[in-house]
C-alpha cells in the first residue's frame, strides 16, 4: 500500500485539514493528554530539576556512548544474553529474520517497538513469508488496517471507534459494535491464541542498563510481558541511544516518561529482563537476543545541537503539545516518526535530501521544547537543519556539501534583502516603491484577496491573502515621521 | 561500530567547545549542579501501607489490609467466591501457598488450587494467586522478583490477579526499590523483574480507557500486617 | 536612563503609531529616548529560514550600530526580534570576539513590556481604555525570553479596561514567519482556534508584544469583519480614553 511520504508534506497536510473527524480525534489528543500531563506533573516536587538531571544524565551517556554500550553488551551477555549489531536497519532486519530461521520458527509475536516500526522489519518478514503478529491494540489496530502509526504512544489515534469496529467485523469476524470494551475484549480473545502458539516475541527497549546490562520495557497492556516471557526465543530491538548509566537512573527516567507522555504517573507495567532465566525449569524465553542498532543515530553525535536528538526517550508529549501536529496528524509527515520529535530525527536518519519539507514544517513555537522531558530544543534542531537545507552549512547531518534543496528564486529574494537591508537608504526607497506598487492591491485602507497576475507575481502575498488581509505599508515609515519631528 | 561513534564524537568536540564556553558566560540565573535530589512531592501523612492503598486504588487496583494470615485467607476466599473463580494458579511463594491453600480449602467444593501450572494449563485459570518482593507506596506498585519466586505468568495471564504481600515489604519510593534491586550487583540482581501498577489498561481507541486487555482486568493486593513486621511507614 | 529604540521592520513600516506610542509611554517612564537611524533588520527572517550568511550580516551590522550608541539599553516593541539579539551569538561559532560583542550587547536589549516592568519597576503608566481586553501570549516573548507575567500586570493597572485571561492564551497564532505563507493552510487552521477563542471571550482589544502576532490575528479578524481589534501592548498602554 501506498503512503503518504514526507515530499508531499504540504499536500498530506492539506489533505488532512479537510479531514474533519480526523481533526477532532487530534483535538481531543490534545486536550485530553495535555491535561493530564499538567496534573501528573504537580505530583512530582521539583519538575524543572529533574528534567535537568535526566538530560544530564542523557548528555554524559551520549558523550561517551561507546564505553556505556561495551558495558551494556558485556554485562548482558554475562548474564546470558546474545548481543547482535547492526548498522543500518537493513541489518537489524537481516538479523532478526536469520534468527527466526535458524530455529526452524514461523509463529512470531511482536510487542509496540518503534525501532522496528523505523526498519518496517514486519514487511522484511512478510517478504520472507512469514506473519508476525502485532499484538499491542493499537499496532494490531493499524496491521490489520495495512496503515503506519500516526502517533509514537497511541498509534491508531487518526481512526475512530466506527472505523476499527468496522475493521475488525471485515477482518477479524467481529460484530460491530459501539462498545469500546466489547472491542477490547475481541482483541483479547483473539490475539490470546497468537500469544499461546508463540515460538518467538519480537519487543522493542525503552531502556537499556549499562551498569547491569538490564533492558526495560513499559506498557499498560501486558501485551510486552507476555511476548516476552510466554515465547521460547526473545528478540529485543535496541536504537543504540537508549542506553542509561545505572539501574537507579530508572528512578529519574520512569517518573519522567509516563507523566509526560500520558499523564500516568507510571504505566501498568515495567519488565526488566536481565540476561536469560537462572534455572531451566523456571518460566521465561530460553534466549534472549538483543540487537543494537545504529541506523543513522551514530552520525547523530557529530555535533551538540544534532546530538540531543538522541536524548528522545520516545514519550509522545512534543506531538501533544505541537500546533501543527494538533492539526494534521502524525500521516501526513510521511514518517513513522511524526510531529516535533519526527520533523527532527526522519530528516536525520533517512537524509534530507527527501525530507527537506520537514524541517520547515514548524512555526517554530517551542511549545514541544516546553513539555520536553529531557529538554531537547527542538526549534535550535529545526533551525539547524534548515541551515543544512539551504546552504548545508550545518555539520552532522549531510552527507555533501552545499543545498540540499537549491530553491533559487528564495534565495534570491533573501539575498536581495540582506544587501538592501544593509543599507539605511536602500531600505527606505525600497519601502518608498512599495508603497506606490501597493496602490494596485490596497483596497479600503487593507489588502485583501490577490489574485490573478499579482498573485503570480507574488505568490507569498496570494498565499497570505487567501484567508487573511495584509496591512498596508503607512504613508510614512516610523524613521521618517521621527526624521521630521526632529529636524534642526 | 564503536570506531564511527568515537569518530562522530571527535568531530563534535569543537563545537562543544563553543557551546560550553557560551553556556559558561551565560549566566542565566539558575545553578543547576547545585540541585539536590528531592524526593516526590506531596507529603504523605500517613504509613506506607496507607499510601500504597490510595496509589493503588487510584489506578483501579483493589486492596485490603489485614492482620494476620487467617484474615488474608478470608479476604482471599471473598475474592474467590465473588469472582465465581473456580481454577487458581498460585506461585511458589511459601506465604502465597499457605494462603492459597487455606481460602480454597474453605471455599466450597468448586474451586481447584493448581500450583506449578504450565503456560497451557494458566490459560484456563482464572486467578492467579502470587506473593511480592516489593511494595512501592508513592505508586501502588508490587513489584515480583524472579529469583525469589516463580509466578511471573500466574500474575499475567489468568483474568485476576491477587497479590499478598507483608507490610514491611511496602517501601516509600521506586527509587529505593531501585536501589535496593541494585545494590547486590548485576550478579545478584533477578533475571526478570516485573512492576505491576494496577490492572492490565489500554487508551487505544478514541483514548477511552479500557481496563483488562491482555494482562489481569482486576488487581487485588493484600497487605498482611503481622505482629513483629512493622508497617514500613 | 537613556534608552536607543529598536523600532524593527514591521513596527517601522506598517505601524509605525506602535513605535510612537512605545516612545511615548518610556518618555513617560522617565526614560530619554533615541532613534538610531542607521538601523534596519536584525535578520530575523533570514536566520529562520536557513539563511544563515546573510542572517550573519545583518546581525554585525547590527551589533556594531547599538553597541556604541551610548544607551543603557536598547528597547523593542518586539518580543521575536529582541529573542533574535539574544541568539545572535549563534551565527558566529567559535568567532569568540564577535560573540563576546554579540552577548554583551542583548545583556543590554529588552522587550518593551518586559523592560518596563522589570527594569523600569514601573507597572503603571497612566494609560486609560474602555471595554474588556485580553492578552495574547507570543510564542518568542513568552519561551525565549520568559514574559509572562509583566504584560498582564501592564493591563490590569489600565483604568476602565477590563482583563480578560485568553484560554490558552500561550497557544501559537500560527504565524511562524515564513511558514505563514509556505504553508497558509495550516497557519490559518492554527490562527482560527486563537480566533475563536478570541471570539469567546467577548473582548473589545486583544493585544500582544508582537507586530508578526499582530499582522496574522488582525488579518484574519479584520477577514472575518469582527468587532475585535487586535492592539499593540504600547499603543494600548498610550491611549488615554
Amino acid at each position: 500500500m501506498q503512503h503518504p511520504t514526507s515530499e508531499t508534506f504540504d499536500r498530506n497536510a492539506r489533505e488532512a485539514l479537510e479531514d474533519v473527524q480526523l481533526r477532532g480525534a487530534l483535538r481531543n489528543l490534545a486536550t485530553t493528554f495535555g491535561e493530564r500531563r499538567k496534573l501528573a506533573i504537580l505530583t512530582v516536587e521539583d519538575w524543572e530539576g529533574l528534567r535537568e538531571r535526566a538530560r544530564a544524565s542523557k548528555d554524559e551517556t551520549l558523550a561517551h556512548l561507546d564505553k556505556y554500550l561495551k558495558a551494556f553488551a558485556e554485562n548482558a551477555e554475562r548474564a546470558g544474553a546474545q548481543i547482535h549489531w547492526a548498522s543500518d536497519g537493513a541489518e537489524a532486519c537481516r538479523v532478526v529474520l536469520d534468527l527466526i530461521r535458524e530455529r526452524g520458527a514461523t509463529r512470531v509475536v511482536k510487542s509496540k517497538s518503534m525501532a522496528t516500526e523505523e526498519i518496517h522489519l514486519n514487511a522484511a518478514l512478510e517478504a520472507e513469508g512469514l506473519a508476525p503478529v502485532e499484538t499491542d491494540l493499537g499496532e494490531w489496530i493499524i496491521q490489520l488496517a495495512h496503515e503506519t502509526p500516526s502517533h509514537i504512544v497511541v498509534p491508531a489515534i487518526h481512526k475512530s471507534k466506527r472505523q476499527i469496529a468496522e475493521l475488525f467485523a471485515e477482518k477479524v469476524g467481529v460484530p460491530p459494535t459501539d462498545d469500546v470494551a466489547v472491542l477490547t475484549g475481541a482483541a483479547r480473545r483473539i490475539l490470546r491464541q497468537s500469544f499461546a502458539e508463540a515460538e518467538v516475541g519480537i519487543s522493542g527497549v525503552n531502556f537499556g542498563v549499562a551498569e547491569t546490562g538490564t533492558i526495560l520495557i513499559l506498557e499498560n497492556e501486558g501485551n510486552a510481558r507476555l511476548t516476552t516471557s510466554l515465547p521460547r526465543t526473545h528478540i529485543a530491538v535496541m536504537g543504540i541511544e537508549k542506553v542509561i548509566p545505572r539501574l537507579e537512573d530508572l528512578d529519574m527516567f520512569l517518573k519522567l516518561l509516563p507523566r509526560s507522555g500520558t499523564g500516568q504517573q507510571l504505566t501498568a507495567y515495567q519488565s526488566l529482563i536481565t540476561g536469560t532465566k537462572r534455572r531451566a525449569e523456571d518460566e521465561g524465553p530460553e534466549e534472549l537476543h538483543i540487537v543494537l542498532m545504529d541506523n543513522g543515530r551514530s552520525r547523530m553525535l557529530a555535533h551538540p545541537v544534532t546530538r540531543q536528538s538522541l536524548a528522545c526517550i520516545r514519550c509522545g508529549a512534543c506531538l501533544n503539545a505541537c500546533p501543527v501536529y494538533q492539526q494534521v496528524g502524525g500521516h501526513a509527515y510521511g514518517s513513522v516518526y511524526p510531529g516535533p520529535i519526527g520533523a527532527v530525527i526522519t530528516p536525520q536518519l533517512s537524509g534530507l535530501r527527501t525530507n527537506a519539507q520537514l524541517p520547515y514544517a514548524s512555526s517554530l513555537c517551542g511549545a514541544c521544547r516546553e513539555v520536553c522531558p529531557v529538554k531537547i530544543d527542538i526549534p535550535e534542531l529545526l533551525l539547524h537543519l534548515r541551515a543544512e537545507v539551504t546552504e548545508g552549512t550545518a555539520a552532522g547531518t549531510a552527507d555533501q556539501r552545499g543545498p540540499v534543496k537549491s530553491r533559487p528564486l528564495e534565495r534570491l529574494a533573501f539575498k536581495l534583502y540582506a544587501r538592501a537591508w544593509a543599507s539605511p537608504t536602500l531600505y527606505l526607497w525600497g519601502a518608498r516603491v512599495a508603497r506606490v506598487l501597493q496602490r494596485l492591491v490596497v483596497r479600503d485602507g487593507r489588502i485583501g484577496r490577490v489574485g490573478g497576475l499579482m498573485a503570480k507575481l507574488a505568490p507569498p502575498l496570494a498565499a497570505w491573502t487567501e484567508w487573511r488581509d495584509a496591512p498596508p505599508l503607512a504613508p510614512r515609515t516610523f524613521r521618517e515621521q521621527w526624521r521630521e519631528e526632529h529636524k534642526g | 561500530m564503536f570506531a564511527s561513534i568515537r569518530e562522530h564524537l571527535a568531530a563534535s568536540a569543537p563545537h562543544d567547545a563553543v557551546r560550553a564556553a557560551h553556556h559558561a558566560a551565560a549566566a542565566h540565573g539558575k545553578d543547576v549542579s547545585a540541585r539536590e535530589e528531592k524526593s516526590a512531592a506531596v507529603v504523605f501523612e500517613g504509613t506506607a501501607v496507607e499510601r500504597f492503598r490510595q496509589a493503588l486504588e487510584a489506578v483501579a487496583g483493589h486492596c485490603s489490609v489485614v492482620r494476620g494470615e487467617a484474615a488474608a485467607a478470608d479476604a482471599l476466599r471473598r475474592i474467590i467466591l465473588e469472582r465465581g473463580a473456580r481454577r487458581i494458579a498460585v506461585s511458589d511463594s511459601p506465604l502465597a501457598r499457605r494462603i492459597a491453600t487455606l481460602a480454597e480449602a474453605n471455599s466450597g467444593e468448586e474451586s481447584e488450587l493448581i500450583d506449578d501450572a504450565g503456560a497451557a494449563e494458566l490459560f484456563d485459570c482464572d486467578l492467579g494467586v502470587t506473593g511480592a518482593q516489593w511494595g512501592v507506596a508513592e505508586t501502588g506498585t508490587l513489584v515480583l522478583e524472579s529469583d525469589a519466586e516463580r509466578h511471573r505468568l500466574a500474575s499475567l495471564v489468568p483474568s485476576a490477579h491477587v497479590a499478598v504481600i507483608e507490610a514491611r515489604s511496602v517501601r516509600q519510593t521506586l527509587g529505593e526499590v531501585l536501589r535496593a534491586l541494585g545494590s547486590g550487583g548485576a550478579e545478584r540482581l533477578s533475571r526478570t523483574v516485573t512492576f505491576i501498577t494496577g490492572p492490565s489498561r489500554t487508551s487505544d481507541i478514541e483514548l477511552t480507557l479500557a481496563i483488562g486487555v491482555h494482562g489481569p482486568a482486576a488487581l487485588y493486593v493484600i497487605i498482611i500486617e503481622g505482629e513483629g513486621g512493622t508497617d514500613g511507614g | 536612563m537613556r534608552v536607543s529604540l529598536f523600532i524593527t521592520c514591521l513596527v517601522d513600516q506598517l505601524w509605525p503609531s506602535v513605535g510612537a506610542s512605545a516612545v511615548e509611554v518610556l518618555r513617560r517612564a522617565g526614560c530619554e529616548v533615541v532613534f538610531d537611524e542607521r538601523q534596519t533588520c536584525c535578520g530575523q527572517p533570514a536566520f529562520n529560514t536557513g539563511y544563515r550568511n546573510e542572517a550573519r550580516r545583518l546581525a554585525r551590522r547590527f551589533i556594531e550600530i547599538f553597541e556604541d550608541g551610548g544607551a543603557d539599553a536598547i528597547v523593542s516593541p518586539s518580543g521575536s526580534c529582541t529573542a533574535m539579539v539574544h541568539h545572535f551569538h549563534e551565527l558566529f561559532g567559535d568567532d569568540e570576539a564577535w560573540c563576546k560583542r554579540a552577548e554583551a550587547l542583548a545583556a543590554r536589549t529588552y522587550e518593551f513590556g518586559a523592560f518596563l516592568v522589570n527594569v523600569l519597576g514601573v507597572d503603571d503608566v497612566g494609560a486609560s481604555f474602555k471595554g474588556p481586553v485580553t492578552w495574547h501570549d507570543a510564542c518568542h516573548g513568552l519561551r525565549d525570553l520568559g514574559v509572562r507575567e509583566e504584560p498582564r500586570r501592564l493591563l490590569r493597572n489600565v483604568r476602565g479596561a477590563e482583563f480578560v485571561e485568553l484560554p490558552n492564551a500561550d497557544a501559537c497564532c500560527g504565524f511562524g514567519g515564513t511558514f505563514s505563507v509556505k504553508y497558509p493552510e495550516i497557519s490559518v487552521a492554527i490562527l482560527d482556534n486563537k480566533i475563536d477563542a478570541i471570539e469567546k471571550a467577548g473582548v473589545r482589544a486583544v493585544v500582544s508584544g508582537d507586530a508578526s502576532c499582530l499582522m496574522q490575528i488582525n488579518g484574519r479578524l479584520t477577514r472575518n469583519n469582527s468587532s475585535v481589534r487586535a492592539m499593540h501592548l504600547a499603543e494600548l498602554l498610550a491611549s488615554h480614553e
